[in-house]
Order: structure tokens, then sequence, then C-alpha cells
């Protein structure tokens, strides 16, 4: 997945999901895990709460960050660890919902609950503040918190999509193939004619729009500005010409098959994740990969 | 920006004489010390001169002896300046200080010696703050990057072996857990999952879980355990918590020794906090008046105001921005005046210009003009075009100028400065401006300072100074269709006099309307019947 995500020339990734216990967190760890093991300087921060041991909606566990010396990470300074103390590099000019951001590095291995901005420019400023010395940035993404991951300096982004989020695996697979889908809409195209929007394009007036039969490009600045998702968006995107002014590097899915509420056959799952993104598909639980061409 | 708390003016009035841009420009807004001075500015009131020409002398000594980029260098040091009031009191009360806050006071110490080698001028004699070295040597150890903290091994000589310890038993521990771990793994049927974890699917589970397994979390569809650790791993686990704890204590032990030496030098680092903050934005005054090419206003008690070449920076901003001329002015005026002249005149910029003036020695700062002298006042109001606020949507134009024109009656002001422009220009001229002429003589009698802009004849009752702005000294050539409002703008400033020139009382206000129309290009049909109308 860091192999893909480098390819593109992105320094970072962020991994958003199509619904709460995506498995994003896991995702993000797995990432932590390999950058530390290949030794290389990274940085990790969230969009939102994460990494907390319990989910705060739902209460129940979920993963931590358990990052090695060197890591930077950027969370709410009150929910850095005492002990073992940390390194305290700086404290950023924003805030979270728990207070101000530290950015700190860790000096012995920690288990650290990250918190971070809910905006764009905060993010931003975190991303680079942590880029700074030429550190790659995994960014653990938050439910419905994807438009931030379409600002700033360019990332890879990862989409995860689990049990948690679909009552049965029909539904899961529609989540994710519309979040893949509006994450890689085309670019402009500058021969044709456009309708150009500022801002959101909400899923009224997209509907608007297809009802007038609209056919000419419908251009937003970056995907993340349609307001809309799931199967609304495979209805309008079917009948609307949707297109991007910057485009996004969606690199890969993940798929977490098992939920506390319902389980799906992995392997399977993972077959239809990848045939219907055509995107490889990680199961990082079962360490296991999924091309679009074995799908 | 209603900056600082008291100023003497309404939103409205602040906005139409450009003093929400002067607070805008004197902002550094990212510091948060300087957030902090504002917090406690308070504008120059009457009964102030004294501290007015002192505060006024010693932003033009700093702007004279220094130069903008060792100013901007001042202001960037500040900038990263946290504001550690919290922490001090945190401290002071007996507090252990996070790691955070020990950092943000580090932080701030290197703000004061980053300002101590800055600011060097002879001009920032007793500003710049000084702080008890002792402090300084106590963070040092944790400083173990320029701009980092940590609770470093040379804090003390105990750390090290200890931290070396808790690495020693964690691995201890994670030797013991995987033994664990690879004997339950070689039980047929469990899956393994990270971290030591199992997924155990219910509809695969044939009986009890293996006596090795716990379970962490139960679902419908599996359930996920973790290895129950066996005496050896429990011991390993002990023994890593023990040193671990004592690590924490250690550590703590450092937080709670540099806590008492910041609480011994609160004192001194709430001053740092205080001066930093001031000297900010003294700084940002300095630049702001270098930059504008500002003069020291003489303060003077009275009602006389003066000015040469003085410029309304708002707008000279904006003309700037398009690329068109300004225009400074001149005025000598005792009291009460009236300016008279044709459209786009100056009428408008003179009272902005005063009002900006005043405004600026409100907060202290040096003047946008060649020399001044002022008053302070208590209240700068501004009457007529660009006064209607938004709850006075009820009201017509000339229903909204009375409510707001009683209303400042009432308050009554002790020095008031007025700026009326165009007042009651909405109702029938011959009762405006019998309107006019009584506020003038009330404001006279009130001894207050007014400047009223009006296109009415016949307004200045006796001891009220008319003044007149020169008006076309051509007749600028007419505009093409479609309309290019800069170059139209261009044409027009090139042949109007904006200077203000002080006429006889009964000095006819000029009749430029229709050469003006012209110029912006009207219908041509349209100016040759306005003409025989004429």
């Amino acid at each position: 997945m860091l192999e893909r995500a480098k390819a593109t020339g992105a320094r970072s990734i962020a991994v958003v999901g199509t619904s709460k216990n995506a498995g994003k967190t896991v995702v993000t760890a797995a990432l932590a895990d390999a950058l530390s093991r290949s030794g290389e300087p990274f940085g990790i921060c969230s969009i939102g709460r994460d990494g907390e041991a319990l989910d705060a909606i739902l209460g129940t566990p979920k993963p931590r960050y358990f990052l090695r010396p060197g890591t930077l990470v950027a969370t709410a300074a009150a929910l850095l660890p005492k002990s073992p103390a940390i390194e305290i590099v700086a404290v950023a000019g924003t805030t979270s919902a728990l207070g101000r951001i530290a950015v700190a590095r860790v000096r012995v291995p920690a288990l650290i609950e990250i918190v971070g901005p809910p905006g764009a420019a905060g993010l931003q400023r975190i991303v680079l503040r942590m880029q700074a010395d030429g550190r790659f940035v995994l960014i653990d993404g938050a439910l419905d918190r994807i438009a931030p991951v379409g600002y700033g300096v360019p990332k890879a982004i990862v989409v995860a999509v689990g049990a948690a989020g679909g009552a049965t695996p029909d539904h899961a697979l529609d989540d994710v193939e519309a979040l893949v889908r509006k994450l890689r809409l085309p670019a402009r195209d500058s021969n044709g004619d456009a309708v150009r929007i500022d801002g959101a394009l909400t899923a009224g007036a997209a509907a608007d729009l297809a009802r007038a039969r609209e056919r000419r490009q419908i251009v937003v600045s970056n995907p993340t500005q349609i307001a809309f998702g799931g199967r609304t968006f495979l209805r309008i995107a079917s009948v609307l010409d949707l297109r991007c002014e910057r485009q996004l590097r969606v690199v890969a899915c993940s798929v977490a098959p098992l939920a506390a509420e319902r389980a799906f056959e992995p392997r399977s799952f993972a077959r239809n994740v990848a045939a219907r993104t055509g995107l490889p598909v990680y199961d990082v639980y079962a360490a296991t990969i999924t091309e679009p061409s074995a799908a | 920006m209603t900056w600082p708390a008291d100023v003497p003016w309404t939103q409205v009035s602040g906005a139409a004489v450009g003093a929400h841009w002067l607070a805008f420009e004197l902002g550094p807004s990212a510091s948060p010390l300087a957030h902090n001075a504002r917090d406690r500015e308070r504008c120059f009131r009457p009964g102030d001169e004294a501290a007015v020409r002192a505060a006024l002398e010693r932003v033009g000594r700093i702007a004279t002896e220094v130069d903008v980029e060792r100013l901007e260098a001042i202001h960037f040091a500040i900038k990263d300046g946290p504001d550690v009031r919290a922490a001090l009191l945190t401290a002071s009360e007996g507090g252990v200080l996070s790691d955070v806050e020990l950092f943000e006071i580090a932080r701030l110490l290197d703000a004061v010696s980053a300002v101590t080698d800055l600011a060097t001028a002879a001009a920032f004699a007793d500003l710049v703050p000084v702080v008890d070295s002792h402090l300084r040597a106590a963070l040092e150890p944790g400083r173990v990057a320029p701009s980092a903290f940590y609770v470093a091994d040379a804090f003390d000589p105990t750390l090290e072996p200890a931290r070396a310890q808790v690495s020693a038993a964690r691995a201890a521990y994670d030797s013991a857990r995987s033994r664990s771990i690879e004997r339950v793994a070689s039980i047929p049927g469990l899956e393994a999952a990270r971290d030591g974890e199992f997924v155990v699917m219910r509809d695969r589970l044939d009986g009890a879980l293996p006596s090795e397994l716990h379970v962490l979390r139960e679902t419908p569809a599996y359930l996920l355990c973790d290895v129950s650790l066996d005496d050896a791993a429990l011991t390993a686990l002990a023994a890593r918590d023990a040193a671990a704890e004592r690590v924490a204590a250690l550590e703590e032990a450092v937080r709670m020794r540099l806590s008492r030496a910041v609480a011994a030098s609160a004192a001194g680092l709430r001053r740092a906090c205080d001066m930093l903050g001031d000297l900010d934005l003294l700084v940002w005054r300095a630049r702001f008046a270098r930059r504008n090419h500002c003069a020291v206003p003489e303060i003077v008690d009275g009602t006389a105001v003066a000015f040469e070449d003085a410029r309304y920076l708002p707008l000279e901003d904006e003309l700037s921005q398009r690329g068109l001329p300004y225009s400074p002015i001149s005025l000598e005026l005792d009291g009460i005046g009236v300016v008279t002249g044709p459209n786009m005149g100056g009428k408008s910029a003179a009272l902005r210009t005063l009002g900006f003036l005043a405004a600026c020695v409100a907060l202290g700062v040096p003047v946008p003009a060649k020399s001044a002298r002022l008053p302070l006042f208590d209240e700068i109001v501004w009457f007529g075009i660009g006064a209607a606020a938004a709850d006075d949507r009820l009201l017509s134009s000339f229903g909204a100028e009375v409510v707001g024109l009683q209303a400042f009656l009432e308050r009554r002001s002790e020095r008031s400065l007025v700026l009326a422009d165009e007042l009651a220009r909405t109702t029938s001229p011959r009762e405006g401006r019998a309107l006019l002429v009584a506020l003038l003589e009330a404001l006279r009698d009130r001894g207050a300072v007014a400047l009223a802009a009006t296109h009415l004849a016949d307004v200045t009752p006796s001891g009220v100074a008319h003044f007149a702005t020169g008006g076309l000294t051509r007749l600028p050539p007419r505009q093409a269709v479609p309309l290019d409002l800069d170059w139209a703008l261009r044409r027009i400033a090139d042949a109007m006099d904006f200077r203000l020139r002080r006429v006889s009382e009964d000095t006819a206000p000029p009749a430029d309307a229709i050469a003006l129309a012209d110029a912006l290009g009207l219908d041509p049909r349209l100016i040759e019947r306005a003409k025989e109308v004429l």
C-alpha cells in the first residue's frame, strides 16, 4: 500500500472510510507498523478523533496507535501520555475538540490516542509542519470528514469499507463503489462545455441538474465537494457528467469483513470490492491482497 | 473589528472614518501575547494628553530609529512566544506543569532571548523583558533540539538506567507473551489476528474456548480473544509495570522540580508576557508609522485642528491598488466648519481624513500627514452618507439620521468630533439647510469640533468656517461607452483640484455635476437637455 502511494508521488496517505468502524484506524496502524519496520521517518495525525481505546460513539473497543521512537504525532496536548515522556516539538496554532494540538516526537514506544483538527486548514498546517523534514505522513480519516483530504498538499487515499457500514454485502459494495468513483472523478475536459459549481454540490442541486437533462460537464473544484454518496451518487453519476478540477489519488481499498453486528465472508467480500472499484484490496487483519485482475 | 474595547466610535462611525481598517492594520493577529496585550489596551481620551504624547513620541522614535525589516523580525520573534499565564498560575499554586507547558515556558524564554538580541536600539530601552537566567539553565537539559522540550535523561542521573530497565523488562515480557501466543496458535481451528489476538467465528466454535484464551469482545458473529498469560508472562508483566512506574515517578519528579523553578520566576515571566505583548503592538505601530510616512502630531487642548498634506489611508490604499493617484489635503479649523464642493471633489475624503487622524491619535499612532495638531476626543461620530445601520430598516434615510442625531445629542459628550456628510440630503433642500444650520449652531455652542460636507448653499452661521474644495480646473474628456471606470476616474482626478481653501461664508458651492456626468459617459442627449434646463 505504501509503495502504491509513493508511486503517485504523494508524501502522505489519508485513510477514509465509507462508514464508522470501517477499519480506518487498523489500516493506519498497519501503515505505521510498515513505516516503522522500514526505518522511514513518518508522522501521524488524524481528522477529528481517533485512536482512542473505546469508540466515542459506540463504546466498543478500538485499535490504538502503538508508536515507536522517532515517530511524530499530532494530537490534543491533553492526550499526550505523561509517561513515558514524549518530546514536544511544537504547539500547533490549531485546536481540536479536546483543545490545542501539540506535535510531539515519540522517544519510547507508547500507546497514543490521536485527536486532530476538524477542518482542512488545521490539517494542512499540521501535515506541512510534520513534512518539514521530508517525512511521510499518515492521516487517519474520520466518518463523514473527507473534505479536508481534498485540500492542500496532494495525498494518496485509501478507502476503507467494513461490514459495520452495510446491512448486506451489496449495501457495503454500493457504498464503497460510490465513494471510490466520487474520489476518482475524471478531470474536466477543457474542450467541452461545463457548469462550474462553486462550493458544494448537494444532492438536491444535482437532482435538479439531472431533471433538466444537463449534458454539459458538471465541474467541482475537487471531488470531496460532492456532498452526497452511496446509491444516490451512483444514480446521479449515471446521468450527469461529473468532473473535477483537482483530481485525487485513490490508490487502494481495505476491507474489514468482521464487525460487531455482522460478518461478511472475507474472501468474496474482498474480491467483490476489487471488482467494483478496480483497486487492489487489502485485508490487513488477514494479511491478504486481492488485485482487481484476480477479481 | 472593534479593538480596543473602549473605542470612542460606534461600529458605523468607525467604519466611516477608517478606524476598523486601522485596527486591522495595527493588529498582528497571530500573536497570542499581542492578543493579551490588546485586551488590556485602552484608547486615549481627553485627560490623557500627557500619556498620548509620550506614547506617540515613543512610536515615532522607534519608527525613526529602526528599519522595517528589524521591526518585522522583532514581531516574528514575539509571534512564536506563547501566552503562558495559565501555566504560571498552575505553578504558582504548587501544581506540576505538563511537558507541553514546560515546552511553552522554554519557547517564551526563546522569544525573550530573540527580542533581546533584536531590540538593541536606544528607543527600546526599558521595553525588553529580563528573565532570571536560573530558569533558563534549569530547563536547558530538556532542550534536546533547538525548538523542543523533553524530560531528558540529563535531568536526573537515575533516569537513564531506569529507562533502560523498562526497555529490558518490556523485552522480557514481550518474549514471554510471544511464547504464550505461539502455544495457542498451534491449537487447530484458531485464526491468529494482529497483536496476539485471535478471532473465533461462532459458527466454527465447537464446544468451549481453549482455556488459554479469554474473550475481549463478543459479537453476534465472532469472538475476539486474547491469550491468557501464563505465570512467567505475568511475572514479566509485573516487572515491566513496576519499572514503568518507577520511570513515571522519576519523570514527574523532574517536572515538579522544573515547576518550582517556574513558580520562583513566575512574576518575571508574567511581566515578560505583558512586555512582549506590549512591545509587539508598539513595534507594529512603529512599522505602520514608518511604512506610511506618519508624523507625530502635536496634541492640544481645545477645539483647534490642523493638518498638512494628510492622507486618508484606506482610500489611498484602494486607489493605489487600482493605479490611481491620491491627493493629500490640508486643513486648519477651530471648532466648526462646513465643506462645499463638487461631487467627487474630495468633501467626504476631507471628513474621513479628519476622522482617521483622530482615530490614529486615540490609538496612539502617529498620523499620515506632514504635520498635524489635534485634541483628543471622547467621541468621534459620523452622520449622513454611509451612516445607516442595519437596524434602521423601518426608518427612511432621513428618519435614521434624525434618530442617530438625537441619540448623539442626548449623550452630551464633552469633547466630540462630529463629521456630517450631506446630512439631511434626502429631505427638501430648504428644510435640510435649516436643520443643518441648527445643528452647526448647537455644536458650536457645545464646544465640539465638527466638519460638515454639503451641497447646500448658505449654511455657515456665525462662528462657522467655510471651506471649499477646488473643483474642476478644466473639463475632463468625455468617457466613451462602455465605461472604463479607472480611465474616467484618472481623467477626473487629473482635472480636479482636491485642495481645501477657506472661503467667505457666502461663497456658493460650484456646479460641476453635469460636467462630471458627461465625463462619466452619461447619454449626451440627457447632458444636453440638462444644460437647457439649467
